[in-house]
């Protein structure tokens, strides 16, 4: 009984060692790749490619694309390509901190560096003189959106600001997140189900400290819906979401839905949308995407777009 | 002043020993937290037959409802469980008894209207493990750790406030015993 316990102490002293995987060259983490906007960003922010606008490029609205966990700005390269030829609006492409670089890089980041990303774009934006500033976020980066929601950051934006979320998560579908402060440590990292070629654009290892974070700014941000936030009156929310998703819950549309109201107190809009992707809006590299899948994606460019100037 | 209180009660408790000679139903209320997500609370009730293996084997009903916990004031979901459960208490006679539940029953949430393409409802198969204080009074202190064998995976035609890890506690009296 004595050796048992022995034994099994010192496994789980073995399994609670730092552990980093072995990673390919030809994989996002190695070192090896670096995510586009690093090496050209005027190719996907606005602020670095026209830090100087005019008084009418100030004017002309900037949509500010986030991608979610362990992604990078791929995400949303398709809403780029899907717009292009559009001169009424700007499309301006972040990459979240620790994301795209390597897995150290990754491992070192928490939720707070994520978000920072977000609100500094905002900021430079603002300073640089553009004065209608939006939003399409997609999976993590909608509660990133959310906790700056809730912590006044929009409440005195200066025009309306539209922020658009594609399957937003509050409740993952995979719920042993839920005990990742346990097994994490004894883990050291979490390896995903990449498609074929997704692993150059998304880590295929994910540090158990980074899934930790992960899990905190849900559990956060589940707290302020349950406590309630009102929209302040110059931001507009709508929500599109899988009503089938393998990452994000679709219940988590649920307590968004239930947790948000306008500041005139009305529901925010939402949108179920029949699809069993997480981020449906992009297809690149999805096995099988169908037409349904198509016209889906072409469908909520279409709306999000339109509702940009309402 | 907790130990000065709390320790001579248990010395009383303890020492008040002898096997169940009737029947029991332990009827109390039941504190449930899923881990990871909502405290849900609400009632149990556990009766063990003095014909069939007289204070170790028990079969079980409990509800427990997030309208009594977390949906309190706040926008949680307002979800209710309802269990069937049978359980097996060991060490009869002792002040701390290990126990082994396996339940089954009804999962039910509440989505509003715009959302009747999301799967609210469930069976619930579970099983947890766990200690109980059986004061040899009518009081009986249970505490366990449970898994749900099905839970919402986002995909799976399971709503997705059911998770898979929780812990309880429950605190019943045996109505069948009067208090000495």
């Amino acid at each position: 009984m004595k050796k048992a316990l022995q034994t099994i102490i010192i496994l789980l002293l073995v399994a609670g060692c730092k552990k980093t995987p072995a990673i390919p060259d030809a994989e996002l983490g190695s070192g090896k790749l670096a995510d586009p906007s690093l090496t050209n960003p005027a190719a996907y922010r606005i602020s670095v490619s026209q830090p100087a606008p005019t008084a009418a490029q100030a004017k002309i609205p900037v949509i500010i694309a986030c991608h979610g966990y362990s992604a990078t700005t791929f995400e949303w390269d398709e809403f780029r390509k899907w717009s292009n030829g559009r001169s009424d609006y700007y499309i301006d492409q972040v990459l979240l901190a620790g994301h795209g670089t390597t897995y150290a890089a990754f491992a070192g980041s928490t939720w707070h560096d994520w978000q920072s990303t977000i609100k500094d774009e905002y900021n430079l934006l603002v300073k640089e003189g553009y004065q209608n500033i939006n939003f399409v976020c997609s999976s993590t980066s909608c509660p990133l959106l959310l906790d700056m929601i809730h912590s006044g950051f929009f409440n005195t934006a200066a025009t309306t600001v539209h922020i658009f979320m594609v399957d937003p998560i509050i409740i993952p579908s995979d719920k042993f997140l839920s005990i990742i402060g346990i097994v994490g440590p004894m883990l050291g990292y979490v390896t995903s189900d990449n498609a074929p070629g997704e692993d150059v654009y998304y880590y295929h290892y994910r540090p158990q400290e980074t899934l930790q974070q992960l899990n905190n700014v849900l559990a956060t941000v589940r707290g302020e819906l349950e406590d309630g936030i009102t929209l302040p009156k110059n931001v507009y929310l709508k929500v599109y979401k899988s009503i089938k998703d393998p990452t994000a819950d679709p219940v988590s549309a649920v307590l968004i839905y239930k947790g948000i109201k306008t500041s005139s107190g009305n529901d925010i809009d939402v949108n179920m949308v029949n699809s069993t992707l997480h981020v449906f809006t992009r297809l690149n590299l999805v096995p099988g995407a169908t037409d349904q899948d198509r016209q889906n994606q072409n469908n909520t460019f279409t709306d999000i777009t339109t509702l940009l100037f309402k | 002043m907790f130990k000065k209180i709390f320790f001579p009660i248990l010395l009383i408790i303890a020492c008040q020993s002898g096997y169940a000679q009737n029947s029991i139903l332990d009827v109390g209320v039941r504190i449930q937290k899923d881990i990871g997500l909502y405290t849900e609370n609400g009632i149990t009730i556990n009766y063990s037959s003095k014909k069939y293996a007289p204070d170790k084997l028990y079969v079980g009903f409990s509800y427990f409802t997030s309208r009594l916990g977390t949906a309190i004031n706040s926008n949680a979901i307002k979800q209710d469980n309802f269990l069937l459960s049978g359980a097996w208490y060991f060490r009869q006679g002792h002040l701390i008894r290990p126990l082994l539940r396996a339940n089954l029953g009804y999962f039910s949430s509440e989505y509003p209207a715009i959302f009747s393409a999301l799967p609210h409802q469930s069976m619930l198969l579970s099983a947890d493990a766990g200690v109980c204080i059986q004061t040899h009074t009518p009081l009986k202190i249970t505490t366990s750790l449970g898994y749900n064998a099905i839970s919402g995976k986002g995909n799976n035609d399971v709503p997705g406030t059911l998770y898979p890890f929780f812990y309880q506690f429950t605190l019943t009296w045996n109505i069948l015993k009067p208090a000495k």
